[in-house]
């Protein structure tokens, strides 16, 4: 019936008359795809009757996308400091008590920068339904460009062995304070709804150049262990431990892991406390706002006042109050801005026996080396990632 | 003497026994989660995989059938899920693997490049992945038929 005799026909009409046949055929083709019967396959079963276990994915719908690969600069606004006398409680046992609220201040001035780059991995070794092995490799870089007060430190830094060191605010000036870590997250789930996350870290933290690293029996490790359910694609919680160096020295505390999304994926939480928590909004399906906080923090080696065999380190531990604005570039490419408050948390200083690492916790009460404090500036970090949606 | 042409057959045996033909992919599939069931066709020479089936078909906002909210091209977000095209374009390699094609998550509207390998006749491994294979994850389907 298709088979029209066109010979007869003015050009426009016959252009006409193919556009329809073959808008026609199309539709047609079109609506044997849609009018397929698709209850015929309610009777569809699995080939094998091996039972088949379903897994927990390491997903929720909504949720910012994975970084996989992440270069960002971070800058700190200035702000003043001031540094105590450098102690050595371990090894002249003349430290600062720990409720020390008014130790003697031997440096002040003004931090004019602090910063530097950061480069963060996160690659999948193994990404199954059924288990999931994220590592990466992470460097930050903070340089700090410090104007000392005048008179300023007041009295010499002094060894154990009466020899001069360089103070605390030119050793930060010239050498900066850097951290490279290796961080391993396993996702286990046990079935649809229970899942374990297991995460260790190792730290490498210090005034060290990355020409000269400091000894490798400086590493510092951290873990969680997390078990969670993931309740439906919108909602997972979990619960568990951690032992941190996020509040500068080791601790152990508890982890709540607490994500989710609203029905119309506009609004959600991502939260891993203490280590972050955010209130979620997505703009559209290219960007996003955050608005929460980040909490930072390592135990830097001090190598200059690291003598007798003992590790001299800063425990700096900081809260990042913060909006973050993440949107796509192009592809698998996403931007990053943040902007918020450095709260110090820490930036004390601990003389450790050996190099071994001790709890002090929130009641311990051991002496510390040096009791610092910094005024509270805003910051701001911008990024580039490779990201998967 | 013996043995080693008993072996040689017999590892020809276990070769050809367990190698695959472009068209074994054809069938209806269902994803480690279970929640949809995929049908595989193939069309001029390539590989095509559409949801045939949900476990929830409708949209518990709406109470409409479920469309394809997340999808980046404004056009396309009413269009039906069951019937949607998530498998495109894969063409077959060889020793049980098709390649050059992409897989969409539905749940995200994305596009991942894809590689589909068959392990055995009614499983496959889909690894979606962003610019390398590295970037990716596996999800393990297996082959549905008709029981009823």
């Amino acid at each position: 019936m298709f088979l029209i005799n066109l010979g007869h026909m003015n050009y426009n009409y016959k252009i006409f008359a193919l556009l329809v046949f073959f808008g026609f055929g199309m539709n047609t083709i079109q609506a044997q795809e849609d009018e397929e019967d698709y209850s015929k396959y309610d009777d569809f079963e699995l080939e094998d009757d091996t039972p088949v276990k379903r897994y927990a994915s390491p997903k929720i719908s909504g949720m910012s996308p994975q970084k996989f690969i992440g270069v960002s600069f971070d800058a700190q606004m200035p702000y003043k400091y001031e540094f105590s006398n450098v102690t050595f409680p371990q090894s002249l046992d003349n430290g600062f008590d720990v409720d020390e609220e008014n130790p003697a201040i031997n440096e002040t001035g003004r931090a004019r920068f602090t910063g530097g780059f950061r480069l963060n991995t996160n690659i999948p070794i193994i990404s199954k339904s059924s288990f999931v092995w994220q590592s990466g490799i992470n460097f930050m870089d903070t340089r700090y460009n410090i104007r000392e007060n005048l008179n300023s430190p007041r009295s010499p830094t002094l060894l154990p062995d009466g020899t001069e060191a360089r103070s605390l605010g030119r050793i930060l000036n010239e050498d900066g304070l850097r951290n490279i870590n290796w961080t391993n997250t396993f996702f286990f789930p046990m079935n649809e709804t229970e899942f374990i996350v297991f995460q260790t870290q190792m730290d490498l933290s210090g005034n060290y150049g990355l020409d000269e690293f400091q000894s490798l029996s400086t590493i510092r490790y951290s873990a969680a262990a997390i078990y969670g359910r993931r309740v439906n694609d919108y909602f997972r919680w979990g619960v568990g431990v951690s032992r941190t160096y996020r509040v500068g020295n080791l601790n152990y505390v508890p982890v709540i892991m607490f994500d989710w999304t609203s029905e119309n994926k506009k609004w959600g939480t991502e939260i891993l406390f203490p280590a972050r928590a955010y209130l979620r909004y997505n703009i559209n399906q290219n960007s996003l706002l955050l608005a929460g906080f980040d909490l930072e923090g390592q135990s830097y080696r001090i190598d200059d006042y690291s003598v007798n065999g003992n590790s001299y380190e800063i425990r700096r531990g900081e809260v990042r109050p913060k909006l973050e604005f993440q949107t796509k570039i192009s592809g698998y490419i996403w931007a990053s801005v943040q902007a918020g408050l450095r709260y110090d948390w820490s930036y004390d200083a601990d003389e450790l026996d050996g190099e071994a690492d001790f709890f002090r916790g929130f009641f311990g009460d051991q002496d510390f080396g040096m009791v610092n404090s910094f005024e509270n500036p805003f910051f701001f970090n911008v990024g580039l990632n490779f990201v998967s949606p | 003497m013996k043995t080693k042409l008993f072996l040689i057959t017999f590892c020809l045996l276990g070769y050809f026994s367990f190698a695959q033909e472009a068209g074994d992919i054809v069938g209806v599939w269902e994803p480690g989660h279970g929640k949809a069931k995929v049908k595989i066709d193939k069309i001029d020479n390539k590989f095509y995989g559409k949801i045939v089936w949900l476990k929830e078909p409708i949209d518990p906002v709406t109470g409409e059938p479920k469309v394809d909210k997340n999808n980046p091209d404004e056009s396309m977000q009413k269009a039906p899920l069951r019937g949607f095209r998530i498998l495109k374009d894969f063409e077959y390699q060889g020793e049980g693997i098709w390649e050059e094609g992409t897989i969409y998550d539905p749940e995200n509207g994305t596009s991942y490049s894809c590689i589909i390998t068959m392990k055995d006749e009614n499983t496959l491994d889909i690894r979606g992945y962003v610019g390398v294979k590295t970037f990716g994850r596996t999800d393990t389907w297996r082959r549905l038929i008709r029981k009823k």
